[in-house]
């Protein structure tokens, strides 16, 4: 007989009755989207790597108070952001983000000019500077949404505030962002 | 979705590569029962505690019973532990010349196939690095050696505390029930965090440093790591 890998609600169930192999599966599979969680809310390395470790640890703690049969992605990550926001009150900064250069060309694209490139480049950085100056609250709806991809029902749990929040937050933001970027 | 929405979504954020959390998540989670069975057990304790109080006579602290000193730590045995917190972190992430810098003192390791690429810095006094053996998580914390303790551990009745040598060094075996233990940063302060210890802790002084390792290690297995580490 082979052994088929555990799925998700049989992984928390042993992680609830004790069992730390079973949660450090759950922290293999999720630790990469904790820590890039963390560290678009934060900005700065070590506190992500700081949250991201607290936030599985609390998680593990408070598995009596998962509601059975819920996602457990979106519920880890309110975790992890909390953890991250409050590494952020307390240093009373949040550090600018960077970009990351595309290297590479996607085959069948036309190469860009220099000067095309360059004006590409200067104009993604305009764009994180914008999202940068938004309040934390709009900058961390947007961080979680288009830079994380979440689903607006994720950002809100990630979040912890509803879905239409996340929705108000996102015009609100998305208005801030077209008129400095004008 | 507008242009300003497909623009974002296209954004590349530079952002590090994931550490590897399992191991320093395990670390801290293993050894601990079940989350409930737990919050029964401290509930019981909070009453006891509650009780305690209703009948204590004030008393400043708790009796020593008795005393050791190792290098920058020292061990009492005392009849009661006081009120602790379960560890929260292990310190600020840093990499292995970070932490050498912070604590200014080279660090031990027992040979390895690959180096941690982490360490933790507390307070730039304590130095830990989390290693594998014997197919478990081990906590390797390193300070420096002097004539008042930088590390105290508070021990009830039930653990052992054993005199031994590593190789030719005094150290200390500690077994059993859960300890606490308290700390003073480089600067000097005493950090009145008591931690909840539940594993077993090797202590032995190694040339400048005092190290100490903690994990479920038998004292078989801790006392052959800390044999390797040079």
């Amino acid at each position: 007989m082979v052994d088929r890998p555990l799925d998700e609600p049989e992984l928390v169930e042993r992680a609830r009755r004790g069992d730390v192999r079973a949660w450090e599966t759950i922290v293999r599979r999720y630790q990469g989207i904790a820590f890039r969680t963390a560290y678009v809310l934060s900005g700065n390395a070590a506190d992500a790597e700081e949250a991201a470790q607290d936030g599985f640890v609390k998680a593990y703690r408070a598995l009596g108070r998962f509601r059975r049969g819920s996602p457990l992605r979106p519920w880890l990550l309110r975790i992890v952001a909390n953890e991250a926001r409050n590494r952020r009150r307390s240093a009373a900064r949040r550090e600018r983000l960077a970009l990351r250069a595309a290297v590479e060309a996607r085959p069948g694209d036309a190469v860009p000019s220099p000067e095309a490139a360059l004006l590409d480049r200067e104009s993604q950085e305009q764009l994180l500077a914008a999202v940068e100056h938004l309040s934390d609250d709009h900058h961390d709806a947007v961080a979680c949404r288009y830079f994380l991809q979440l689903s607006e029902e994720e950002t809100a749990t990630a979040l912890g505030v509803r879905r239409g929040t996340v929705k108000s937050r996102l015009a609100r933001a998305l208005e801030r962002l077209r008129e400095e970027l004008s | 979705m507008s242009e300003l929405e497909r623009r974002l979504l296209a954004l590349e954020i530079d952002v590090p590569e994931a550490p590897d959390l399992a191991a320093a998540v395990l670390a801290r989670v293993e050894g601990r029962p079940f989350p409930w069975r737990r919050t029964v057990v401290l509930a019981i304790a909070l009453l006891a505690v509650a009780i305690a109080a209703a009948f204590a006579v004030p008393q400043a602290r708790t009796s020593i019973l008795r005393f050791f000193h190792l290098g920058g730590a020292a061990v009492e045995r005392v009849e009661t532990l006081p009120p602790a917190v379960e560890r929260s972190g292990l310190g600020r992430p840093t990499s292995l010349a970070g932490a050498r810098r912070a604590v200014g003192l080279p660090l031990a390791l027992p040979p390895l196939d690959r180096k941690p690429a982490r360490a933790y810095v507390l307070d730039d006094a304590v130095a830990t690095v989390l290693l594998r053996a014997h197919g478990q998580p081990v906590l390797l914390s390193e300070f420096r050696s002097t004539d008042e303790a930088y590390l105290k551990k508070l021990v009830g009745g039930s653990t052992i505390v054993e005199p031994l040598r590593v190789r030719g060094e005094p150290g200390l075996w500690i077994e059993g029930a859960p300890h606490t233990l308290t700390y003073v940063d480089r600067s000097g302060r005493f950090r009145e965090r008591t931690i909840l210890i539940r594993g077993n802790v090797l202590l032995w002084l190694h040339g400048p440093l005092t190290l100490r390792l903690e994990g479920m290690l038998t004292k078989a297995q801790a006392f052959r790591l800390a044999g390797q580490i040079r």
